[in-house]
């Protein structure tokens, strides 16, 4: 066959008609990375490896090869517990319990009522 | 001194443009997509290492700027090793000719660290941490593969004996070897081969692998000298192309 | 570098008429009207999970193959500036490649049968790939204009519902931005250059024209509609609309050089839409079919990869692990 990619024109081009068994595919881990010391460990995406050696080494450049990294962490996709999404309402009333949020102590209204009164 | 200085420095950039180039080649076409990326990076980092190297002999020790020293230059002018030289062939001699030369590499650049020649020791203390990886992810790989299934067994084993008499060719030595000591640049490259055969047997062990013998006499010199196999000459026409087409003052 | 959210005829028709949960339906739509993100745990409809499947692996296939045409350009780049760029660029063609497998993996198809669905020819790539990179000058002018229409594109497609998706583009767009800068950098050296740089880069402007009008498909009068994968927020901007903010975008960077497109009639109107003349449709519909210039190529090439790369995958492989969809 023709090729204008000298790298190709180097090595053969047969090819068979075989294709790849689709249940033969390596695991995945899950990759978290941190940007900088004293920053959270985030979820960044996953890469396909064999063992957690390997799927640091691949998430080295998957995930590191841009930017700042002080360290990355792998987990076996497995390994993963979560919620299931129907879940999801166990969390929704979580936001309008306003006594844990700092806007709902008005303390200053109070104090100028009670300067105001002992002005008086 | 500075022509010691000079045979160093080319030899160690040729080694890095030249291995940089041919792991280059691996972009797109690799066994997956991960160990496409992490190839990639790793011919990015050698390609730097010799940009680096290039701009000391051009700041320091008077010779033309890196692209000029890159693109412009004979076959003949090139110092680095047969090894280096190879076309990449299967995975299994790339990730075997990768884990020869880059634990050579990693031991140079450590023992360059305490080098009496400050550019070179300061450039060493910062890619260090760089090929540190390239270490990292050839013992990861000749580890799985050297355990893995029969057939990635065998490969491993033939590319190892195929590779061995050509990575022992890496430490040559030069003609200024004595100079490179006695000023405290370098220390050499039969201390280089010794604890490079300390680092690598125990790995070629734990991936069961045999120690290929060595014969004295296979030993694949004459890379350092200017001496190069039948691939040198093909590599350099090739990525010279582009600048060749073209009038000289061209800027690409 | 591309994700065709251009339906066929009989998608468009299955797609109107397969019947779904009215209550979870119900839900599902207006979780994306209120902007809210589909995670792949969520139920979602057959044909969404079907179409987002075929455009995601598809805009994966094209990072991945869209790595070879530059990636013969490799072993040539004239200097050190250039070649690190370019090997870090086509690296990040993979590396996009990688994200998208992953987010499409995240619907239940494995990587492995989107990369079989790629080389027996059932899963398609972008078209613009099928195209040869002749000389140098093809690499700056792929680097600037396929790169940028890539980008237009992935821009808008980052809106979309789907978390995974989106997730992918955004990372995928912020690492892209350098590949602009670089094909622009690139561009302007050849144009303000020798005469033979002017002339290469002259010349593959004017075989590259075309494959870039038909980079965003179809006009709108000749395409399958579906309001469906609009409500989705799986398509979300019609072909026309992106290929006139194309030309918009890069045609004055490219005439502020001096350089042509090979069209009379290229020109923006004062309503702000631009005007060019219909590119061959059935060149397009050829291309696709199989019979461009570089089909037979790219196709064997991956294959090759595939192949040479066989004995390393199964030698890593662990059977003892058993494999689940990744989470996210």
């Amino acid at each position: 066959m023709e090729t204008l990619d000298p790298r190709i024109k180097r090595l053969s081009l047969e090819t068979s008609t075989e294709v790849e068994k689709t249940n033969s595919h390596l695991i995945t881990y899950e990759v978290f990375h941190q940007e900088k010391r004293g920053k959270h460990v985030t979820h960044v995406g996953i890469v396909h490896a064999s063992n957690p050696e390997m799927a640091l080494v691949m998430a080295k450049e998957v995930f590191g090869r841009r930017g700042k990294t002080t360290n990355l962490w792998v987990v076996k996709t497995s390994d993963v517990y979560t919620f299931s999404s129907e879940d999801e309402e166990m969390f929704e009333t979580t936001p309008e319990k306003t006594f844990r949020d700092p806007a709902y102590y008005k303390v200053r209204d109070r104090i100028e009522k009670f300067q105001n009164k002992n002005k008086v | 001194m500075s022509n010691a200085l000079k045979d160093l420095l080319f030899k160690m950039a040729d080694d890095a443009l030249i291995i940089g180039h041919r792991n280059s080649e691996w972009t797109g076409i690799g066994p997956m997509l991960e160990e496409d990326l992490a190839f990639s990076s790793m011919a990015q980092d050698k390609i730097g290492h010799a940009q680096a190297l290039y701009k000391i002999l051009n700041d320091v020790l008077g010779e033309a700027d890196a692209d000029t020293l890159a693109f412009k230059r004979e076959e003949k002018n090139f110092k680095c090793c047969q090894l280096v030289e190879q076309p990449i062939g299967e995975y299994d001699f790339s990730i075997v000719r990768q884990f020869l030369f880059d634990h050579a590499e990693l031991i140079r650049y450590d023992m360059l660290t305490q080098s009496s020649f400050q550019p070179l020791a300061q450039l060493a203390k910062k890619v260090k941490g760089e090929i540190k990886y390239h270490v990292m992810h050839a013992d990861t790989f000749v580890k799985l593969l050297g355990n893995g299934t029969e057939e990635s067994k065998a490969r491993l084993q033939t590319s190892l004996n195929y590779a061995w008499h050509l990575a022992l060719g890496i430490f040559e030595k030069s003609e200024f070897e004595n100079d490179l000591i006695s000023e405290n640049i370098f220390a050499g490259e039969e201390e280089l081969k010794k604890r490079w055969l300390q680092k690598i047997i125990p790995i070629i062990e734990a991936a069961s692998l045999k120690i290929p013998a060595t014969d004295e006499s296979k030993i694949v010199y004459g890379g350092r000298k200017g001496f190069h196999s039948e691939y040198l000459k093909p590599l350099l026409d090739e990525m010279c192309e582009v600048v060749r087409s073209d009038e000289a003052t061209a800027e690409w | 570098m591309y994700g065709s959210t251009n339906l066929s005829e009989e998608d468009a028709k299955r797609m109107n008429s397969t019947v779904e949960d009215p209550e979870k339906l119900e839900a599902f739509e207006s979780r994306i009207a209120r902007g809210e993100k589909i995670e792949p745990q969520d139920w979602m409809p057959i044909e969404y999970r079907k179409q987002l499947i075929r455009m995601i692996e598809q805009h994966a296939h094209s990072e991945i193959v869209g790595a070879l045409p530059e990636g013969t350009w490799i072993t040539r780049a004239p200097n050190f500036r250039r070649k690190l760029a370019l090997i870090a660029k086509v690296q990040d063609e993979i590396g996009h490649g990688q994200l998208l497998y992953s987010a499409a993996e995240t619907l239940g198809k494995t990587r492995e049968e989107m990369l079989n669905d790629l080389l027996n020819g059932k899963s398609k790539y972008s078209n613009v790939f099928n195209y040869p990179a002749k000389t140098w000058a093809d690499i700056a002018v792929i680097g600037f204009l396929v790169d940028g229409a890539a980008i237009v594109n992935q821009v808008i497609n980052s809106k979309g519902s789907y978390g995974p998706y989106c997730r992918a583009l955004e990372r995928i767009c912020y690492e892209e931005s350098f590949h602009l800068k670089q094909g622009h950098d690139n561009v302007v050296y050849l144009a303000t250059g020798t005469k033979h740089q002017r002339a290469i880069l002259q010349d593959a402007i004017n075989r590259w024209y075309v494959p870039l009008l038909h980079f965003f498909g179809p006009p709108d009068k000749l395409s399958a509609h579906s309001e469906k994968l609009m409500k989705w927020k799986v398509k979300l901007a019609s072909n026309d609309d992106m290929r006139n903010q194309f030309l918009d975008q890069y045609v004055p960077k490219i005439w502020e050089l001096d350089i042509t497109f090979p069209d009379p009639n290229l020109k923006k109107n004062n309503d702000g839409i631009w005007e060019f003349s219909d590119p061959d449709w059935n060149e397009f519909k050829r291309v696709i079919n199989g019979a461009g210039p570089c089909n037979a190529e790219r196709i064997a090439v991956r294959k090759f990869a595939e192949e040479a790369g066989r004995w390393v995958r199964a030698a890593l492989m662990n059977p003892t692990e058993k494999y689940v969809a990744p989470l996210a």
